[in-house]
């Protein structure tokens, strides 16, 4: 089951390596942008259309 | 775009100012201004694409629920924590300043816990439900479930009397919600915007007040400290809230530095991304150091207080704030050029004008094209009476003809000793026809609030725009916390019950007192005694409803935030939007007002003095919407003298409208024990009531607009030129008679073109100061380019009108909105 902390949008905290933020970018009809909201790295991310799948293991 | 081709001479000389300003502005400016998602109801519907934020009132609900044994300004300190903590953020390509009430650009906020009459409302609007809808119509029926019963205003109306409470959201007489999870709060600026403290000081300063307090309930028994246990309870959440903005803050540095260090390529912007991550790490924790730092931390402010309450207003005044800031970066000490400096307040001015909220029908009718009165007060006098102008002044009205936003719009504080340089920059933005600055008698406006609220000179001299007209101070007890203009009156209604034995023949109910059957009336004295009964009863409904809810609001909604940058809670403890500590500033906002003048002045003239018509065949036109009478409706029209000519017939009888008000102003208090004196003014309130009102003596009929400002003249009504306009606004007192006027004016632009045209309009202004008016406002667009605008709207997406207190893009108000703006009389002046 792959899970937040193994995807390249994920970007822990670096006080607390179990939280952190899954950052994406968005291009809407109008502008672009980097939007991030708070996940746990732990969280299953099986049915995320946006998991990418890190290639280094997260540091 | 053929308007491409042409340089920036003849794009001025055609006035296309909107493909001007694209020519003058930077790359950023121009990227940021047109990725705007305009939250601003067309008409009185949002634009396709514009879709409701789950997120916030999702997070909040949950933790409201989680922590339902907390006091209530502790549970919503946690419960806005919670929405800090985990709301999605973005930052937007090319952006500087951070905060968005929202978690995308294209959302707009849901206050959930506001008043659950607009939450059913909300559930049915179409077009605005994000997808997938099912799911999303299932979240908000749930939320709405939750909410339904313990709202701020389902808190209030169990305690209200029924029949007021009937009354006052019938929608007849009042516009307006009595509680501050509407409305807008002033803020307390002289004490978190001088650059002296912000949040870490703010929050050593509660632990020094708690430690004092624990100390004294751990003390000798008395009466004296039990009031102390909810303070500290308040102080707490005050501090769970300061704390939770920083981290909020301090989630924007983060992501700034993600996108630096692993998306961005351009060293350019990286470098900007960097900047942003360390103004977004200083502000609000502690004070700003440089300009960029003081608009962050403003705007930081302003989002958060939209996290708290649906603030439909943005009392402010950025250039008096970050003037000094201006000065040290751009003057003294040279870290930043005019230019950057200009694109920082750009995007200052938009990212206020991409905030938005969900708000009922009636409020999107009656703020057509906009969100809420942004009204920025820029100009005025400093507190030892210098004038008050600097560059930054001047920096903002530039940025806003490079951006030319509907809002925020600025209001200027004219005083005599303002600078020639400004006032031709105030001047250039009317011309280009922004529809504002709207222009403030600061002198006038100064003694106003020393006569009817009793500020301390230094403190009115402090004066911000409380939403549209009415100044406020922003001391500690001067500054007011919640809408006390939600006694907004549909005034219209006071002739209209007079003439009716108080009964409303639009709504099928008795609403006023039974003053009378009119018919029977033998003089015009009769008239006016049942003229002033309805008036106070309006008024008194009004003022008694927005009290209640006024006094009950700490408990039934509670402010955390609000409190956690208002000095008087710091130092008490006290809820901000508690009456105790505030001295008063409350004002009845009087819409539809000079119907009264005109219809008591026609029925003066052809009733009473040339028995032309009996009060029976009135009331039965009247009551016939004039349809079989319209010979006789025209002579009302064209028969009766109209104010705005400088005529004493009618200008009387508005002066004796006025000062019965004004007598009556003294009566009524507010919860502070302060006056409630009256402010004639409509934002498109004359469009919004057009089916409301009734038909009344100056000739409208149901369905008619009615006038458009608070003593504007009715439109087309005045013949006799501007300067008659002005005399008989002149002949109101503009202290004594109420709290402010509205009078908008429409100028021909070819007219005020060029040098001339500045010195015809200083000349008409001088005037205007003179005679003692405390506002006025232009349109200076021309009728061939609003009819072309009608006709082609595609072609005009971006011209800019003033509808009444606010501007608004043409395009997006009603043909209704439109038509009354081209119907206003063009003043020639000279």
């Amino acid at each position: 089951m792959p899970v937040c902390q193994e995807c390249r949008k994920f970007y822990p905290l670096e006080n607390n390596r179990k939280q952190g933020d899954c950052v994406q970018r968005v291009v809407d009809p109008r502008q672009a942008y980097y939007k991030a909201k708070p996940v746990s790295a732990e969280k299953d991310a099986s049915a995320c259309g946006e998991f990418e799948k890190r290639q280094s293991v997260l540091k | 775009m053929a308007e491409g081709a042409l340089n920036a001479a003849e794009l001025e000389n055609k006035q296309e100012w909107w493909w001007l300003a694209e020519k003058k502005r930077s790359n950023r400016l121009d990227y940021l201004r047109k990725s705007v998602w305009k939250k601003g109801a067309l008409g009185g519907n949002y634009a396709p694409g514009i879709k409701l934020d789950l997120e916030i009132p999702t997070l909040f609900t949950d933790m409201w629920n989680f922590w339902k044994f907390d006091p209530v300004m502790m549970r919503r300190a946690k419960a806005l924590a919670h929405v800090l903590d985990n709301i999605t953020i973005f930052i937007t390509d090319h952006s500087q300043i951070m905060g968005y009430l929202g978690s995308a650009p294209h959302t707009i906020g849901w206050r959930v816990d506001g008043a659950s009459i607009v939450n059913e409302e909300l559930y049915n609007e179409p077009g605005i439900i994000p997808e997938p809808e099912d799911e999303s119509l299932k979240k908000i029926a749930d939320l709405n479930a939750y909410w339904g019963g313990q709202t701020a205003v389902d808190k209030l109306a169990r305690i209200l009397d029924p029949e007021d409470a009937v009354k006052f959201l019938s929608g007849a007489i009042g516009w307006g919600a009595p509680t501050s999870a509407y409305g807008y709060s002033g803020k307390n600026y002289e004490y978190f915007m001088t650059g002296e403290r912000a949040f870490e000081d703010i929050i050593a300063e509660i632990d020094r007040n708690i430690e004092k307090a624990e100390d004294k309930t751990i003390g000798t028994p008395g009466p004296d400290i039990l009031p102390l246990y909810d303070r500290m309870q308040n102080w707490e959440a005050m501090k769970v809230i300061l704390k939770a903005a920083i981290r909020y803050a301090g989630r924007y540095a983060r992501l700034a530095r993600i996108i630096a260090e692993n998306y961005e390529t351009d060293p350019k912007r990286r470098e900007d991304l960097l900047k942003v991550a360390d103004t977004c790490g200083h502000v609000p924790a502690h004070p700003p150091r440089n300009l960029h730092e003081s608009l962050q931390y403003d705007h930081f402010i302003q989002i958060l207080a939209r996290f708290e309450a649906h603030e439909g207003a943005w009392p402010a005044r950025p250039d008096y704030y970050h003037g000094p800031y201006y000065d040290k970066d751009v003057n003294r000490e040279k870290n930043i050029t005019k230019e950057e400096a200009l694109d920082l307040i750009g995007e200052f001015l938009i990212r206020a004008y991409e905030v938005g909220g969900f708000g009922p029908r009636w409020a999107r009718e009656g703020l057509q094209g906009i969100t809420g009165t942004w009204v920025w007060t820029l100009g005025g006098v400093n507190k030892d009476g210098s004038d008050a102008c600097n560059d930054m002044t001047r920096a903002l009205l530039q940025a806003a003809r490079l951006v030319r936003v509907a809002n925020p719009t600025f209001a200027f504080r004219w005083h005599p000793g303002v600078r020639e340089d400004v006032m031709r920059e105030v001047f250039e933005c009317i011309r280009q026809g922004l529809g504002y600055p709207s222009i403030r008698n600061d002198p006038v406006l100064v003694e106003n609030a020393m006569y009817w609220h009793g500020h301390p000179l230094e403190e009115a001299r402090t004066w911000v725009h409380q939403a549209c007209m009415s100044p406020c101070p922003t001391t500690k007890h001067g500054f007011q916390p919640m809408r006390m203009a939600s006694a907004t009156a549909n005034c219209a209604k006071i002739i209209e019950y007079a003439l009716h034995n108080g009964y409303d023949h639009v709504v099928n109910m008795q609403m006023g007192p039974k003053t009378g059957d009119a018919r029977k009336f033998t003089d015009f004295e009769q008239l006016f005694a049942a003229w002033a009964r309805q008036m106070e009863w309006i008024f008194n409904t009004l003022v008694r409803t927005v009290n209640l809810g006024r006094y009950k609001d700490s408990e039934f909604y509670g402010r955390p935030f609000l409190s956690a940058i208002s000095e008087r809670s710091i130092e008490t403890g006290i809820d901000a939007v508690s009456p105790i500590g505030e001295r008063g500033n409350a004002w009845i906002t009087a819409f539809t007002w000079v119907e009264n003048a005109d219809s008591l002045a026609a029925i003066k003239k052809l009733v009473f003095d040339e028995k032309k018509y009996t009060m029976d065949s009135l009331v039965t036109a009247l009551e016939a919407n004039w349809e079989g009478y319209e010979e006789m409706r025209l002579d009302f029209v064209r028969g009766a003298p109209k104010w705005g000519n400088d005529d004493d017939y009618v200008d009387s009888v508005m002066i004796r409208c006025l000062e019965e008000c004004a007598r009556h102003s003294h009566e009524i208090k507010c919860p502070c024990g302060n006056n409630w004196p009256i402010l004639p003014e409509n934002v498109s309130g004359n469009i919004h009531y057009a089916n409301i009102v009734g038909a009344l003596p100056n000739g409208r009929r149901l369905g008619d607009a009615l006038y458009d400002g608070g003593i504007s003249p009715g439109p087309g009504l005045d013949k006799k030129g501007p300067t008659a306009v002005l005399k008989s606004c002149g002949k109101i007192d503009h202290v004594h008679h109420g709290r402010a006027f509205l009078l908008n004016q429409r100028l021909s632009p070819t007219q005020l073109s060029g040098e001339k045209g500045y010195q015809l309009w200083m000349s008409y202004l001088k005037t205007w100061a003179d005679l003692g008016l405390d506002h006025v406002q232009f349109n200076m667009v021309s009728d061939a380019t609003l009819r072309s605008a009608q006709r082609d709207p595609e072609k005009y997406p971006e011209l800019i009108v003033r509808v009444a207190g606010y501007s608004a893009h043409f395009v997006d108000i009603s043909r209704k909105t439109q038509d009354n703006i081209i119907q206003r009389t063009v003043q020639g002046l000279g």
